[in-house]
This record gives structure tokens, sequence and C-alpha cells, in this order.
């Protein structure tokens, strides 16, 4: 009948995804409670893909596991539902809703590198969940298992399948538990954070795998980041949220091309790309103050039987000089040795002592063995800024001890003096009592690198610094860090992943692979015409994901399929 | 995994030699020979000269110290501990039927209290911070912290004296036939298991509870892996890494002789045979006693060490 067609054709339009007006709760020890999610309703369609965006503490992850009808002890849904194929998740028991995990929805959770089970084989995880989930007999999940893992691009699935988690890269990792994730092929597939805990390169190529996935897949996906040049690059749809709200809904190119809301301008503004030229200045040449000829490192392996066994080289023959007040970046993928080469610097592993010279003098290689000047003059600041600060002091005792220590200041005075350098950096006084955990993330960070200028180094030496925080609050960051360095004249060694961070802080840089300096020079002819394949490679896996943002920025976004 | 248990296994020899050796000076040589410590004052000032150095002789102790010392670790290869000064009997002989009695006692605590303290702990984990949980940690640290001649005592009290369903010692003796010796030891067992299940039971709730916290537990729960599944195969493997050491040495202190027990119930241990071979002065027992107990400590601390190696593939190498 005419009508029967007409109601068949929107039945297939229809949403495989409803979610209206849903509230989640978090109750505290103290009775108190706090909305995480706050009346977010929205539609998903078969097939498409929707990105949730926004800072953390945005309540964007609590809302992607309640898509499978999970909260974490202590939260709960207090109001709306979440229909999955008409079925409301929130009034379903937890056997119901076990029964449909893994089937119906699956997830992909935040972090790939703690989501395997590690005592035991990656193949027999997988194995677990096509067992148990899709009723695969013994046999035929041992040879899917293989099939599935091809699929997700891993290498010799055979030899793979009996490796533990620990023997996997991140991005193997993150394959792996795509592959648990898909093996019923679900209708709805979430994605939490998918490749934040990767680096550049390996970014894209998940990405890349994402992509075909939602290209050869009949199920709608979710994917949750705080990185928009993600949903830019997969996402048809998108929604930002803030304090638990939905502050702007509606397709990828409509709403990155014309954004409403001043927090969604502001997470555009901040994903930093290198299309824009180099804000960084070019300091007239100084004096050397850092000198680094031929420097090797070897982690010594434990043995009983030889005195001094050795590992495998993570630093081979590397050379570097480093002026005053001048700003070096160094980049490389993780693994390429960066982060021993500020180590040794620092004086954390000890090292060569004649391999390094600071201010025209050899630099002992342990801090203990230096002298206190010399430990005033270079100072670090770490990527996780928490475990950096100690739990038990407030955070100006953090800042006024380097005062008392290498400067002599009085008690008073230092407690002055620190007030200056939170000023200088956009902190309240009013936090300089509070505990490094009562501080948000790049408050925290700010404190490290007050503590570290509170010692007015010659040379400091920042490892990572923003890699663990938002990208609003990226940029914020690096604008108070330059302005110190420019201030007091330090020179600056900028250690990261992020060609953004180089390009925006840094005229000269330095790329690193296997614990060799492939590449040297000014930022600008090197980022724009790398000699090197690794460099070019780097800088493409980078500049893609931007541009892909861009495109979709400028309004010509187009989803090409693979 | 076979390097690895070699290189332990030769790391706990050597351990061993360092222990023996620190045994031998630390009884027969700091202060005085054992002759003079098995002597009291009087019996030293009364012994004509000739006497004293004919007995010296006798125990071999007028050779040279290091000589001495070779001789100990050779009998220590032979198993030959050496004889007692009073009754010249084989030391090896004297503590066989002691040991034997204190790792029977240890065995069936450990067999009976670990699969209560598992089952509490897993209780307990599950209903985290609710009224079971705080219970059950409420009293493991009653229970832990409670000495074992209070809780002994208690039991005698209640199960011996007002209602009298056990012997409030133990009639059985040395030489018995295990099942006689244990069937007349429901208390003293019974004293030692409260003590096991309270610590053990701690020790594997506080790692349970942090593992049922972990991102791979919260992953399988999301794929829709049965529960019980999650805990029996993903999660108890990993709790039990952090407490395996510690329930090692609990163990072997178990084994090496739960004095106060022992000497609250009569039970005939080592723990036993050890406070009468101290009164006694007979330095050669406590020797062999104090090299048995570390041999304990050394063997369990080696089987942790395998165990967490067997669960934790990271530490293979």
């Amino acid at each position: 009948m005419h009508w029967g067609w007409m109601r068949r054709g929107v039945a297939v339009a229809e949403p495989v995804l409803q979610v209206r007006a849903l509230c989640i709760e978090w109750r505290g020890a103290d009775g108190r409670t706090n909305r995480v999610v706050d009346g977010v309703s929205f539609d998903l369609a078969p097939g498409a893909t929707l990105g949730i965006a926004g800072e953390s503490g945005s309540g964007k992850s609590t809302l992607a596991r309640a898509l499978l009808g999970h909260c974490r002890p202590g939260s709960a849904i207090t109001s709306g539902s979440i229909r999955l194929d008409g079925e409301n998740l929130a009034s379903l028991s937890e056997p119901e809703l076990a029964r449909r995990r893994g089937r119906v929805m699956a997830m992909v959770p935040q972090n790939p590198l703690a989501s395997l089970t590690f005592h035991m084989p990656v193949g027999r995880q997988l194995e677990e969940v096509l067992r148990l989930r899709a009723g695969l007999s013994a046999k035929a999940a041992g040879l899917r298992a293989l099939e599935l893992f091809g699929q997700m691009g891993l290498p010799e699935p055979e030899r793979l399948v009996r490796r533990y988690p620990h023997q996997l890269s991140g991005g193997q990792r993150q394959r792996v538990v795509l592959a648990c994730a898909i093996a019923c092929d679900p209708a709805l597939l979430v994605l939490d954070e998918p490749t934040t805990a990767l680096d550049k390169t390996t970014e894209a190529q998940v990405l890349d795998l994402i992509r075909r996935l939602r290209m050869a897949r009949q199920g709608a996906m979710v994917i949750v980041t705080h990185d928009l040049n993600v949903v830019a690059d997969i996402c048809d749809q998108v929604l930002v949220m803030q304090h638990g709200r939905i502050i702007e809904q509606g397709a990828v190119g409509t709403v990155f091309s014309a954004p409403r809301e001043a927090y969604t301008r502001g997470l555009l503004g901040a994903a930093l790309r290198v299309e824009e030229a180099s804000r960084a200045t070019h300091a007239a040449p100084g004096p050397t103050l850092l000198e680094v000829k031929g420097l090797s490192f070897r982690y010594a392996r434990p043995s009983l039987l030889r005195r001094n066994p050795l590992g495998p080289p993570i630093l081979d023959g590397v050379g570097l000089s480093l002026a005053r007040g001048e700003v070096l970046g160094v980049i490389g993928e993780s693994g390429s040795g960066k982060t021993t080469l500020g180590g040794i610097i620092a004086g954390l592993l000890g090292g060569e002592a004649t391999a390094v010279r600071f201010d025209g003098r050899p630099l002992p290689g342990l801090a203990a063995q230096r002298t206190r000047e010399q430990r005033r003059r270079i100072q670090m600041v770490f990527q996780d800024p928490l475990s950096s600060l100690n739990p038990r002091r407030r955070v100006g005792d953090a800042v006024m001890r380097p005062l008392q220590l290498f400067r002599g200041l009085e008690r008073r005075e230092a407690a002055r003096c620190a007030a200056s350098l939170f000023e200088e950096l956009g902190l309240e006084a009013a936090l300089l009592s509070r505990f490094p955990r009562q501080l948000s993330g790049g408050q925290q960070q700010r404190v490290a690198i007050a503590r570290a200028f509170a010692a007015e180094p010659d040379l400091l030496i920042c490892d990572e610094i923003t890699s663990a925080l938002d990208a609003s609050v990226q940029a914020q960051l690096l604008d108070h860090l330059a302005m110190m360095q420019r201030r007091q004249g330090t020179a600056m060694l900028l250690i990261t992943h992020d060609l953004a961070v180089v390009w925006r802080m840094a005229p000269r840089v330095l790329v690193m692979q296997g614990g060799r300096i492939l590449e040297a020079g000014a930022t600008e002819a090197i980022f724009r015409n790398p000699q090197n394949p690794y460099t070019a490679a780097l800088l493409g896996a980078a500049s893609r994901a931007a541009r892909a943002g861009q495109g979709v920025l400028a309004g010509t976004g187009d989803k090409k399929p693979l | 995994m076979i390097a690895l248990i070699l290189r332990r296994g030769a790391l706990s020899l050597v351990t061993l030699f360092l222990l023996a050796s620190f045994i031998f000076f630390a009884t027969e040589v700091l202060p005085g020979d054992a002759l003079d410590v098995s002597l009291s004052a009087d019996e030293i000032a009364n012994m004509p000269a000739e006497v004293m150095a004919r007995r010296k002789a006798e125990l071999g102790l007028d050779r040279p110290i290091l000589e001495r010392y070779w001789g100990f670790l050779g009998g220590l290869l032979r198993f030959d501990l050496g004889r007692t000064i009073i009754t010249r009997a084989p030391v090896g002989e004297i503590i066989a039927m002691p040991l034997r009695n204190s790792v029977a006692l240890a065995g069936v605590t450990l067999l009976l209290a670990l699969p209560v303290a598992l089952a509490i702990a897993m209780a307990a984990a599950q209903a985290k911070g609710r009224a079971v949980d705080n219970a059950v940690s409420g009293a493991a640290i009653i229970g832990y912290s409670i000495p074992e001649f209070v809780t002994g005592l208690l039991l005698i009290a209640v199960f011996a004296v007002w209602w009298p369903l056990f012997p409030a010692t133990i009639t059985a003796s040395t030489n018995d036939p295990l099942g006689v010796l244990l069937a007349a030891a429901p208390l003293a067992i019974a004293t030692t298991i409260i003590g096991s299940v309270a610590y053990l039971g701690r020790i594997l709730r506080v790692g349970l509870i942090e593992v049922m916290a972990a991102d791979f537990v919260e992953r399988l729960h999301l794929s829709g892996i049965p529960r019980w599944r999650i805990i029996w195969l993903h999660a108890l493997p990993a709790a039990m890494i952090p407490g395996l050491s510690a329930a090692a040495l609990y163990a072997a202190s178990l084994v090496s002789g739960v004095v106060v027990v022992e000497m609250v119930f009569a039970y005939p241990g080592i723990g036993a045979e050890l406070v009468r071979a101290v009164t006694r002065r007979e330095v050669h027992v406590v020797q062999a006693i104090a090299l048995a107990a570390a041999i304990c400590v050394v063997l369990f601390n080696l089987l942790a060490d395998l165990g967490i190696a067997a669960l934790d593939p990271r530490t293979r190498r």
C-alpha cells in the first residue's frame, strides 16, 4: 500500500541512537551531587559518525560510557533516555545490558595502553570476545582473530597473537582494542579519545584505519575527542560540550565554518596550525651557552655475570650548540632519544662527563656532582606537572623553595617574589596556598614553570610540557612561557613531538630518530622543505590532520572515500 | 623463563651461603665459644682447667676459627649439623620431627586460610565501601592486630573451659603420626588460621580493589564479558602480584615456627624446640633452627619471585 511504503521509507532513515534530555550526576563522599551531563539530546542515523568535542571535564567521556549504559561507581543517570535500536538503555537491568554490550554497542576506551589485560596474550583476548560474544567455536575464533588482526593492519598476525600487550607499540595496542570492539560488528561503536596517547605518525595511521572502518561498516560511530582536527578529519556531525551541556551541534562543515559560540571559536583557534607563519622571533645570536659533542648513551643492564653490560644505544653521537637566550626545538617520535638528551643535560641520568660543556666548562654528568650555581642555572619542566610537584606541599612553597635555596631570599621576600611570578604567569595569588591536586592541569604546569623561572636559570629544558594539556590551555601556556623566556633572556631546549609547538616557539630545530640527529637548521626552512624522508613523513602526518581541519574551516570540507 | 629460574636460584644459593656464615659467626664466635655460652658462670668458675680443655677438644673448639668454619660448611653440604653439647645426640635427628610438625601446621593453616581469605577479599572488594566491606575490613584489622597468645587463650577459654569441646593443650607427643597430632590440635590450628585469614584477606582485598578499577577491567565489562570471568581470569591474577611477596614471607614465618602458638598449646613444633634449645644453651641446635628458618624465607621468596614472573609477563626477560 502507498502509505506502508511511505512508512518504510521513514523507518530506514530512523536514527539508530536517540538521546533525550540525558542527565548524569556524580555523588561525592560528602553527599553533594555534581551534574556532569546536563540535558543532552541528539540523534544519530545508521552509518553516520558523530564527533563529541570539548575540553577535559566537559562531561564527554561520561556521556560516552553512558551510551553503553555504563556509569562508573558513584555516578548514575538521573533522568532522560538513551534509545538504541528503540530500547531505552537507561531502564535496562545490568544483565540485559551485558547481553547487548559488545554485540549491539561496543567501546574503544580512552587509554589503549592500559585497556588490555597485561598478563594475557593479545590473541587470547580477542578470541575471548569472539567466543563469548560472537558465539564462535574455539577453532573458528582463532582463525577469525588472525583475519581481524590482518584487517587492522597488524603485521605478522600469526606471531603477534602470542605476544603480550607490553610487547606491542601504542598504535598496535590500539588496533587490538579496535579489533575487540568491532568483533561482533556492533550497531554503535564509541571511541573515546582514540588517538590521544599516540604520537603524530601513529595517530595518522590509526585515523586512516578508523576512516576505513567507517566506510566498510553499516553501524553508527561516536568519536569523543578534544582534538578538533580529528573531528574535522573523520566525522560528519559534531557536538560541542562545555560543563556537561551541549553548546553547539550540527554538521561539521557548518559548525566549523561559522561557530556561533565563543567557546567553540576558542577551541578552533587553539588547534595550532603549521600553515600559519612562524611566530618565533629570531634573537640576535649571543655567545655559546651549551655545547654537546659526540654524546652517546646506553642504559646499564642489570646482570649477575658481567659488571657493566650495556643496552642498545639510546643516544648515538649527538651534537648541538645553543647560544644564550636562544630557543631550540627538538622533535622526533617517541623512542627517538629526545627525552634522554634532555635528561642528560639536566643531570638526571649521568652520561659522559666530557661530552657536555656549559658556559665553556665541562658539565659533570649527574646533578649531585654539579655546583649549586650550575644547578641553579639549568632548570627543567616535565611533561606531567602533577607528578613533578610534591602533593603534600602547597604550590607557593614549591615556588619559594628555589628562591630561598638559590637566591638566599628571606621567607617574606620569597613569598612576595613568588606572588609576582604567579601574577606574570596569569595565576591568581590566592592559588599560592593550594595543593597541586586542587589546581587544573594548566595551572599546575604554570606553577612548574614559575618554579623553574624562580631560580633565574640561563637554560630551561622543557620536556613535552604541553602534551598533557587541552588545546586551548596549551596556547595560553606557550604564550606565558614565551613572555617569561624573552624577559629573562633564558635559553630554552624545547623537547616535543608536537610540531606546532616548535613552529610557534623555536626559530631553530633538531630532528631526531633512533638516537641520532637527522636534520638541524632553521625551523622555517626545514618545515617548508625537509631534506630527510623521515622529517618529511613526520611533517606530513602533522599537517595532513591540520589541513583537513582547515579545509572544513574554509567551508570546503570534503569527505573522500578511501 | 628458564634463564630467570636459574638466575634467581643461583642468587638464592649465594644468599643462603652468606646467611649460614652469618649464623655461624654470630652464634659461635662473637661472644666466647659454644662451651662458654652453654655453661653458667658458676660452672665455668668451678671447672678445673684441664677438664675445660678436654671438653673444648671434644667439641673441636680448640681448633682455629677458620678451620671450624670450613668444618661447619662441609658438614652442611653433607647435611651433618653437628651434635648437641650435653647429650651428644645428632642435631639433625633432634630437629627433624619438630620441623615436620611445624611444616604440617603451616601447611594445614595455609590450605584452609587461603580459600577463606580469597572468598572474604572478593566479597569485600565487590561491596567496596558498603557495610559488608566495612565489617570485613574492620574484622580483619582486629584479627590481625590481636596477638596470637590472646586469640589462643580466648579460644581455650571458650572451647576448652566453658564449653569443653577440645583439649586445652595438646596431648600428642613429638613423634606421633601427623594425623594423630593434627587431630589433637584443632585450637592451635584455629589460632593460626585466624591470624592468616586476617593478614592474607587484607592484602588480597587491597589488590583486588585496585585492579577492579583498572582500565582493562572496564573494557571487559563494556564488552559484555561475564563478571565471574573478569574476576577469575583477568583481575585475580593481576591482583595477586603485589601481595605475593608479602604472603610468601608470611608463609615462611609460619613454617619456621609460630613460637607463641606452639608455647600456648604445647604444640611440639620447631618454635618450641628453639625455646628449649636457647634455655639449654644448645648452640648447634639454635644454629640449625636458624638455618632452617633462613632456608624457609629464601625458598618462599624464590617461589614468590617465580610466581610473579609466571603471572606478570612484563617482569620476564
